[in-house]
């Protein structure tokens, strides 16, 4: 029952967090530094998911070669800032992990 | 951009059949909360046996970024009535928010937008259910050496570059992401929470600097 009680709060605030300014607040009206703060939230956020996925697959700070994901990430890195195709990450990343882990055997 | 999240789809269906939901349940959290990163973190946790608030916390904090979106779409649809805002917002994700603004602010006839707007996120939520559907139909079939989690990271490693715009930003990025390794033995993913608040903090420093 207790996983239930998780979704439908999860749910809740998740449209709470969209509805905010759509439904609730005008943008307009709040401070420059809140306006400020709410621009960063992207890339700090994702950096926080994306820095452990790389560096700690297994729990613990990995970053010798035989860790192929924070390789495998960088490569991704270079190919989502040279172009800006959604899929180009993907496209690269995986390919280079599969590889990567193949020739580690 | 809908191809990209297939993979994502499939990892956040197998992802809560691995971590002891139900179908039912893994079907019903991406239905009604319809984000990916906060599956996968609800996954995480109700697998670790957090407490319920803390998983709630948990999935709210990675939601934050939805706050900013609906900031950046609003003066876009406040014309609309309210049940369509609504809509529109249930079905906002990083992805439809890239979608939105980009409809919104093209040239042209401005009538009937929202309905492209809501067609458009539709048919991702549509897809997104799908994808998921077969992920929690496959459960654990799928062999762990395709390493399929790896996509998950990917595909924010595919959103978290283009937001990196400003030396702000990439402070931002980068202070998170120490955070995110140093502070990583805490418990119940409270290092996303510490991160990410050290990060924008970080961030808002190097803006203020940069003023003077």
């Amino acid at each position: 029952m207790n996983t239930w009680a998780v979704i439908v709060g999860v749910a809740i605030v998740t449209f709470a967090l969209r509805a905010s300014f759509i439904l609730f607040a005008n943008p307009h009206r709040f401070p420059h530094r809140f306006r400020q703060a709410l621009l960063l939230v992207p890339p700090a956020v994702l950096a926080a998911i994306v820095a452990p996925g790389l560096a700690m697959p297994a729990g613990a700070l990995d970053l010798t070669l035989a860790n192929p994901r924070w390789i495998a990430g960088i490569v991704a890195i270079a190919v989502a800032a040279r172009w800006r195709n959604p899929l180009a990450p993907i496209a690269a990343g995986m390919p280079a992990l599969w590889l990567l882990q193949w020739a580690m055997g | 951009m809908l191809v990209g999240t297939i993979p994502f789809g499939l990892v956040a269906g197998v992802a809560s059949i691995a971590s002891g939901l139900t179908a039912t349940q893994g079907m019903a959290l991406s239905m009604l909360s319809f984000s990916g990163i906060a599956q996968l973190i609800v996954c995480q946790l109700v697998a670790a046996n957090s407490p319920v608030p803390v998983a709630i916390l948990a999935g709210s904090v990675v939601s934050l970024r939805f706050v900013m979106y609906s900031a950046a779409v609003s003066p876009h649809v406040a014309h609309l009535d309210r049940r369509t805002r609504a809509i529109i917002a249930f079905l906002m994700v990083d992805q439809s928010f890239a979608m939105t603004t980009r409809h919104f602010s093209a040239p042209g006839d401005t009538t009937h937008r929202e309905w492209h707007t809501l067609g458009a996120c539709a048919t991702f939520y549509v897809s997104w259910q799908i994808a998921v559907g077969a992920g929690i139909a496959l459960g654990a079939q799928v062999p762990s050496n395709w390493s399929l989690d790896f996509a998950v990271v990917l595909t924010f490693i595919a959103l978290l570059v283009p937001a990196v715009r400003t030396r702000a930003d990439l402070g931002a990025a980068i202070v998170a992401s120490a955070i995110a390794l140093v502070a990583a033995g805490l418990p119940y993913r409270l290092a996303l929470v510490a991160a990410s608040v050290c990060g924008i903090a970080a961030g808002m420093s190097i803006e203020a600097r940069h003023k003077r």
